[in-house]
């Protein structure tokens, strides 16, 4: 694993704007970074990243199959009493999921470490799946790259793939749903709704304020047609608390991601895994705040409430002062104490990777680099690729 | 290899992003609803280049949601005779229920949420010589020529997914309320708290 310093297209902006990429600068700031670039090899690829992530999957598997049955679990969760059936519902009839990310922390030496799985929510899709994929091949075109270099990257033949088979019978009607005012949401379920329609879907747009429900029981979108098949950028979390929380479980919707991957969305997953499989080399120690185990951290330690995005309400601590931290919204409902893993650190850039899923299978790779040791969401895309 | 061998982006070879517009808290039950692009441009709720943009819409969904009949006879015993059109959808020569206005969600109509489009009622909502005065009007516009210059008066269409729905002050203010969906708006607010998106 490399940082790579290379000169970015003269008319960058040009070109990732042909691809509809429209939040490459963010409040002013670059976000998409071409003047880096990370250089793996296969081996670090399919040994470090994409095993790992495919192991982890499966014990977070394990650990669904453990947690629908106890009640204990749910609760450390803070998952509301009221919908645990809807997720054991979708657990044991086995809705099928999209996609997930994991956000591993990996230098080159040594195991990758989870660090989160953003199972729930998670974007960054499009400049992953699209914008890098065309970086790479532009770069080999003009001769700055070796023509037989690659990329961890099959997102995008995957999602097509994964939404012909969601639901039987396919095609199948499918609305795709997210908040309003968020132009890099609207860009994610945007490029969504273009693989379910790759995929022969009846793929429809409403945004989530428009939902409706209707006097049977289903919910509707801003035309009053039944929603039978539902892609909601919007966490289960808030979903199970607001006012048509108590419709979800009459609905007769089937949600993507399904109500099971609010299980793995959670911090309280990090250490919960670790209670299950303690020392994995991928994994890193963590335990529920309060727990006398809290004690077996190192002094440096990450604190994470069970619900947070985008860095928000992490604090980075060392022998009890706070090197870093960044304000939110979170933490009501508890917080996991987990060990600090040393992130990447290049030319004074700390590099955190995102090892995607799509249908549970690991298909590709994505970096966000900061000066700071908390990835936040104006952390830097930079590209990757595979040296021949 | 390890990367996707092609990417198409599917709708007109790139990914749109939404303008964001600020969130109107007006009665979410309300709509707003044209019988024609003069109408629209008429009310002056919206620039004339969008409202041609929400009709061009409307019109595209139309086609692909209406319910699609073999022969005039049939589409005219469920939306009333005079209410049908001849189309072609996936090269075969269907009949549908004509195009009878476009709605638009009122805080939607500056920026997102696609514009509906309207049929006329079905013969069920407004059966043959109903002398309701929606049903009367609905009558009137689809046998004249264009729709507008009614203003005040109420008018029946329906959905393409068949509900019945009837406008009030149709070409004045264009204000439809929208009766069958038993309540709507029940999701969004914790986002609405929070100033950061949803997503991670």
């Amino acid at each position: 694993m490399r940082r790579v310093s290379l000169a970015p297209r003269r008319d960058w902006q040009t070109q990732v704007e042909r691809l509809g990429f429209a939040f490459h600068t963010l409040d002013g700031e670059t976000y998409w970074d071409e003047s880096v670039a990370y250089a793996f090899t296969l081996k670090e690829i399919e040994r470090d990243i994409e095993a790992p992530t495919g192991e982890i999957e499966q014990l977070c598997f394990a650990f669904v199959e453990r947690a629908i049955a106890d009640e204990e679990i749910l609760t450390r969760l803070a998952i509301p009493p009221l919908h645990w059936p809807l997720i054991r519902d979708s657990w044991q009839r086995g809705d099928r999921n999209l996609y997930g990310r994991l956000d591993l922390a990996y230098d080159g030496s040594g195991p990758a470490k989870l660090l989160e799985y953003n199972a729930d929510t998670p974007t960054a899709l499009f400049e992953t799946s699209v914008v890098q994929w065309d970086w790479l091949e532009q770069a080999m075109a003009r001769g700055a790259l070796p023509p037989d270099s690659d990329q961890f990257n099959s997102l995008h033949e995957r999602l097509i793939a994964a939404f012909a088979a969601l639901r039987e019978p396919s095609p199948y009607r499918l609305h795709l749903t997210c908040v309003q005012n968020s132009n890099e949401d609207k860009g994610t379920v945007d490029y969504l709704q273009d693989c379910a329609v790759q995929a022969g879907l009846d793929a429809r747009f409403t945004f989530i304020e428009e939902i409706g429900l209707l006097p049977d029981g289903r919910f509707c979108d801003g035309a009053n047609l039944p929603i039978e098949t539902l892609f909601k950028l919007y966490p289960w979390e808030w979903l199970f608390r607001e006012s048509y929380a108590d419709a979800l479980a009459g609905s007769r919707c089937q949600f993507i991601e399904p109500p099971w991957k609010a299980l793995l969305s959670n911090k309280g997953l990090l250490a919960c895994l670790w209670q299950m499989e303690p020392g994995h080399p991928n994994l890193l120690p963590a335990h529920f705040e309060g727990d006398p185990r809290c004690a077996e951290l190192k002094p440096r330690y990450v604190r994470k409430p069970l619900y947070s995005r985008e860095g928000a309400n992490i604090t980075l601590v060392e022998r009890g002062t706070v090197l870093d931290s960044d304000d939110g919204p979170y933490g009501a409902e508890g917080f996991i104490l987990q060990d600090a893993a040393p992130l990447a650190s290049f030319a004074g850039y700390h590099a955190v990777l995102g090892s995607w899923l799509v249908a549970s299978q690991p298909c590709g790779l994505c970096i966000r680099e900061d000066v700071t040791p908390i990835t936040k969401n104006t952390s830097r895309f930079v590209p990757h690729y595979i040296e021949p | 290899m390890k990367r996707s061998s092609q990417i198409g982006l599917a709708a007109v070879g790139v990914v749109l992003v939404a303008i964001a517009w600020p969130r109107s808290d007006d009665d979410a039950e309300d709509a707003l609803v044209y019988n024609s692009l003069a109408d629209c441009r008429a009310a002056g709720q919206m620039s004339g280049s969008q409202c041609e943009q929400r009709f061009n819409e409307a019109s595209a969904n139309h086609l692909r949601d209406a319910k699609k009949f073999t022969n005039a006879s049939a589409c005219e015993a469920e939306y009333g005779s005079g209410s049908c059109q001849s189309a072609v959808w996936n090269g075969a020569q269907v009949v549908v229920p004509a195009l009878a206005g476009i709605m638009l969600a009122r805080s939607f109509a500056q920026g997102g949420g696609a514009a509906q489009p309207l049929l006329p009622p079905t013969r069920q909502a407004c059966p043959p010589g109903s002398l309701a005065d929606e049903c009367r009007q609905a009558r009137s516009s689809s046998s004249s020529s264009g729709g507008g210059g009614t203003g005040g008066r109420s008018r029946a269409y329906s959905t393409t997914s068949g509900q019945a729905l009837v406008a009030r002050n149709v070409s004045s203010t264009g204000v439809a309320s929208m009766p069958s969906a038993a309540s709507r708006g029940g999701f969004g607010s914790t986002s609405r708290s929070y100033s950061s998106s949803s997503s991670s």
